[in-house]
């Protein structure tokens, strides 16, 4: 109801700010890595296995749900997620137990490329 | 006490959310994070505004903080990101990896996790490792980018401003980036500006002076303590106390307004304990007597007359109300429409059209019929969301508001909120609605409940004792117990409260239009209301601030009616009115491009009154709605210079004075000569009640009223019940004959006062049937726009001297004016 058409200036950013800043940045993630480096010789240990239950549950996702995810699906996304939009679990851990929340992701985006390429295969066999 | 509610209530209730981005104030829970790090904790969105990175990376990389946590109401609720593997927190080092099958997905760090080949095994797709701080921007689809529309009504933060606020919190963690912009005691404030960025800048550049105008406010009224004041007793119909005394007007701007809080003290003597007690006034007599009613009726020592000492209570209400106004502009997008927030900040937006079926008649019942100007200005006004009107002297301002109050009224879209700075006009206003058949609620401050008001039976106080229904009793019943005791006990106290608070919502919410001051309009019982459409009468004589305050309110169209040609508001602080603070937002509307309908047609002044100022402030455009027959003064015999003219310039070439306070300035000589003239106008049938004398100057306007009641040549109480004010008390009204005395009359000065165009118009326009105006004209000529008026009055030889009964053309020199009047 309340559109409103605003002529604004063309936003310029300082490229001398833009550089300053990516320098930072770039020092900030390699700092990062280093200290991780350093920080850990060992290999560390895995705990990465996806809980039987979310194989379970992609055929019916409502039983298995986190909380949260419900409610705040996107509304762009719309019923089901709209065209261009893929459905995924994210996996978290809330102190030792797993979880999983629903999120939608843009179809071009990388994350999701290999699994479609994947689910196209197993169509065509 | 009465006082409660107000002082409780906070104002600009638009509350900075507690998650609204820091730098941007963004606060779409989709579009932020909060920043972990325990000393921090801060919120940021993912909008890049001006700068190269989003503001949660900008904030992350200048703090060198590292980790973040999800709003609740985002999709993945209240999470803080990590590595699903190792728990590590460094959202530099995350990112997300998919499932080879699924579509399942987690947060993965780049180091050391991801360079961990057995997951591989584990069914993880590794190759397509997606880190969560992209292009200097979160992952969009996970924290999402406000819309542009969000942006647009965001603040426009800068990378340097960001730059110093980051250092800024590093020794003061809840630094605002107002504190970056607060001016230290000496500096000059900012000026205002044309056009704004944003909501927050023009907050940035008006709080400070609405601060400077307070503190001033508070330090003169705060020095106004009498000594020795002599009180006489009595009491109210609503069985409260009043006190009756002098208080002696300085020759300064204070102002004694009905609704002022003053303190009455008595130090005590042998019989009577010392005592205080602070009241209202809710009168001034025209022996400039006021009339204090006081709030407790215990112990007042009615039996003393001498000795008493009155201080000025000062209160911050209204100052409050316009900070919290340009807080709720800022921060609650719902508290205007995005069209009219851009328009007011100079934003360019397209024009946009208020779709409303169009009446067929524009007057309304109960109004006079309306002129083409004004039929025009009704019609434009009804579809645009933001218009001005220029209503110059006696032009019909007041029923054209009316009229198109009532169409508005009729459209369905709610209540409608009337405004103005004053008083006087909102009663004016409210009485006019009201007659075209509306529901109107005047709502007035609690400290103006006594004062007497001509629409008396409209106000929200007088229609909540005076709703006659059933369940209204138990209201009424305790009202009349505490009309008779004073007080109630505090459970009754407490029942009479809740009942007049529900009462009060009923008749609100009854109403067509709701109309209340400016100030008025930030009443805490209008807080839960919202008006969609607002007019705001004589709004050239608000300031931006205060002229706010109602719009606010959800406004979705406004409507200002004013004239810039005349006085604006008065700002007593110096600082701030050379900051600009005296600019109204109709007049920066108006330099922004805004056309104001003008209406053309005026029904005051005799048609050679008005030539000079249709001339010199309205580009000649001014019609008479009225001719020279029906402003005959018949039967009056006084010795107008040109017959059909009632007009003239009467040289005076007496000196200025200083006034005692030595702060304002009198003319023995023009004073004398005022009386002169007011005795030949009585003399020849004029009566009192027509006449009013104004002058620029306080000093004068006091020696003149001494001087006529000793020395006028007619029964001492003619004179007294003849009003003389200052000009600029006088705008929005008129008499029928005006005398007006400069004045000034120093060759080396300026004119001061003089000088405003304004005031000049203001001076010119408020007489009905004749004027005569006493000043130098040697003096005054130097000023270009008086020069040109000594012109006019030469040329229809109406510049006379001499004595009064025997004028003759004055062939006095002009000087030559120093500048063009532009
Ligand atoms: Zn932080
Ligand atoms: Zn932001
Ligand atoms: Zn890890």
């Amino acid at each position: 109801e309340d559109s409103v058409q605003v002529r604004q200036k063309l936003v310029e950013v300082d490229p001398k700010e833009e550089e300053e800043f990516d320098r930072e940045l770039r020092a900030l993630m390699q700092e990062s890595l280093e200290s991780r480096k350093l920080e850990l010789r060992a290999r560390p240990t895995l705990n990465m296995m996806i809980p039987m239950n979310v194989f379970e549950g992609s055929k019916d996702s409502r039983t298995i749900e986190g909380e949260s995810g419900e409610e705040t699906i996107d509304e762009e996304g719309g019923s089901g997620g709209g065209n261009n939009k893929v459905r995924v679990k994210v996996l978290v851990k809330k102190g030792n137990k797993q979880q999983t929340k629903q999120m939608y992701i843009p179809q071009d985006c990388s994350l999701v490329q290999s699994t479609k390429q994947k689910e196209a295969a197993e169509l065509e066999e | 006490e009465e006082t409660g509610e107000d002082e409780n209530f906070e104002y600009g209730k638009g509350d900075f959310t507690e998650h609204a981005c820091r730098y941007c104030g963004v606060q779409n829970p989709a579009c932020v994070v909060r920043c972990n790090i325990p000393s921090c904790r801060k919120w940021f969105c993912n909008s890049r505004g001006n700068t190269s990175g989003s503001h949660i990376v900008n904030h992350l990389v200048r703090a060198k903080h590292k980790e973040v946590c999800l709003h609740k109401d985002s999709p993945l609720g209240e999470t803080i990101l990590e590595c699903y593997n190792c728990g590590c927190r460094n959202v530099f080092l995350l990112g997300f990896i998919s499932a080879k099958t699924e579509s399942v997905v987690v947060l993965l760090c780049r180091e050391p996790c991801l360079s961990v080949n057995a997951l591989k095994d584990m069914n993880w797709d590794l190759s397509q490792w997606c880190p969560l701080i992209d292009d200097r921007c979160f992952l969009p689809w996970l924290v999402k980018v406000p819309s542009e529309q969000e942006q647009l009504r965001a603040r426009h933060i800068s990378a340097q401003q960001i730059n110093k606020v980051e250092e800024l919190w590093k020794t003061n963690p809840d630094a605002t980036l107002e504190d970056l912009e607060k001016p230290g005691v000496d500096d000059e404030p900012q000026p205002v500006a044309l056009k704004y960025e944003d909501a927050y800048q023009y907050q940035n550049v008006f709080a400070p002076l609405i601060k400077l105008e307070a503190d001033y406010d508070k330090m003169m009224k705060e020095s106004q303590s009498k000594d020795n004041v002599t009180v006489r007793w009595d009491i109210g119909l609503n069985k409260k106390r009043i006190a009756y005394f002098v208080f002696p007007k300085e020759d300064n701007e204070l102002r004694l307004v009905p609704g002022d809080e003053l303190r009455l003290r008595y130090s005590g003597d042998a019989a009577h304990p010392a005592w205080q007690s602070v009241g209202h006034v809710i009168k001034l007599t025209a022996q400039e007597e006021v009339a204090l009613e006081l709030r407790a009726n215990q112990g007042v020592p009615v039996d003393v007359n001498h000795g008493f000492s009155v201080d000025f209570v000062w209160k911050s209400t209204s100052f409050d109300r316009m900070q919290g106004a340009l807080k709720t502009f800022a921060v609650d997008e719902t508290s205007v429409s995005g069209y009219i927030y851009h328009h007011l900040l100079g934003h360019e937006v397209e024009l946009q059209i208020v779709r409303n079926t169009l009446p067929r008649r524009f007057g309304a019942p109960g109004l006079p019929e309306l002129n083409a100007s004004q039929v025009f200005a009704v019609k434009s006004v009804l579809q645009k969301p933001i218009s001005l009107i220029q209503g110059p002297p006696g032009t019909g301002k007041t029923v054209t508001s009316a009229a198109i109050v009532y169409h508005m009224a009729k459209q369905g879209q709610g209540q409608v909120l009337v405004c103005a700075p004053s008083n006087v006009a909102v009663d004016q206003l409210a009485e006019k609605i009201s007659s075209t058949g509306l529901k109107v609620v005047r709502l007035c401050a609690k400290s103006r409940e006594a004062v007497m008001s001509p629409v008396e039976h409209l106000t929200l106080h007088y229609q909540v004792r005076h709703l006659d229904t059933s369940e209204k009793s138990e209201l009424h019943k305790l009202q009349q117990l505490k009309d008779e005791q004073g007080e109630l006990s505090s459970s009754d106290e407490k029942k009479f409260k809740a009942l007049k608070r529900a009462t009060e919502r009923e008749i609100l919410q009854n109403a067509d239009v709701i109309c209340c001051t400016c100030v008025g309009a930030g009443d805490p019982r209008l807080s839960n209301f919202r008006f969609r459409q607002v007019l705001i009468d004589e709004s050239t004589q608000a300031t931006e601030p205060e002229c706010l305050i109602p719009l606010v309110l959800g406004v979705k169209q406004v409507v200002l009616v004013g004239d810039h040609c005349q006085l604006g508001p008065v700002i007593m602080c110096k600082k701030a009115a050379r900051a600009g603070l005296a600019q109204s937002l109709f007049e920066r509307l108006v330099l922004l491009g805004l056309k104001p309908f003008r209406l053309q047609v005026q029904y005051r002044m005799h048609p050679s009154l008005s030539e000079f100022p249709s001339n010199s402030f309205y580009e000649g455009t001014l019609q008479n709605g009225v001719t020279i027959n029906e402003r005959q003064s018949s039967g009056i015999d006084f010795p107008w210079p040109v017959p059909n003219r009632p007009m003239f310039f009467y040289v005076q070439m007496g000196q200025e004075e200083i006034s005692a306070s030595g702060t304002s300035y009198l003319n023995r000589t023009e004073a004398a000569n005022v009386e002169k003239i007011v005795t030949s106008f009585l003399r020849s049938g004029v009566i009192p009640s027509q006449i009013g004398v104004i002058t620029p100057y306080e000093g004068q306007r006091a020696y003149i009223v001494n001087h006529m009641s000793r020395n006028g040549a007619l029964r001492q109480q003619l004179y007294k019940e003849i009003e003389v004010a200052s000009v600029d008390s006088f705008q929005g009204r008129e008499k029928d004959y005006i005398i007006l005395s400069c004045v000034r009359s120093n060759e080396h000065q300026g004119i001061g006062f003089l000088n405003d165009p304004r005031r000049l118009n203001v001076a010119l326009t408020r007489a009905r049937y004749g004027i005569v105006i006493l000043g130098n004209p040697k003096v005054l000529s130097k000023q270009p726009l008086w020069n040109s008026l000594l012109t006019h009055y030469k040329e229809h030889e109406c510049l006379v001297e001499g004595p009064l009964n025997n004028l003759k053309q004055s062939m006095i020199q002009f000087q030559k004016p120093k500048k063009i009047y532009s």
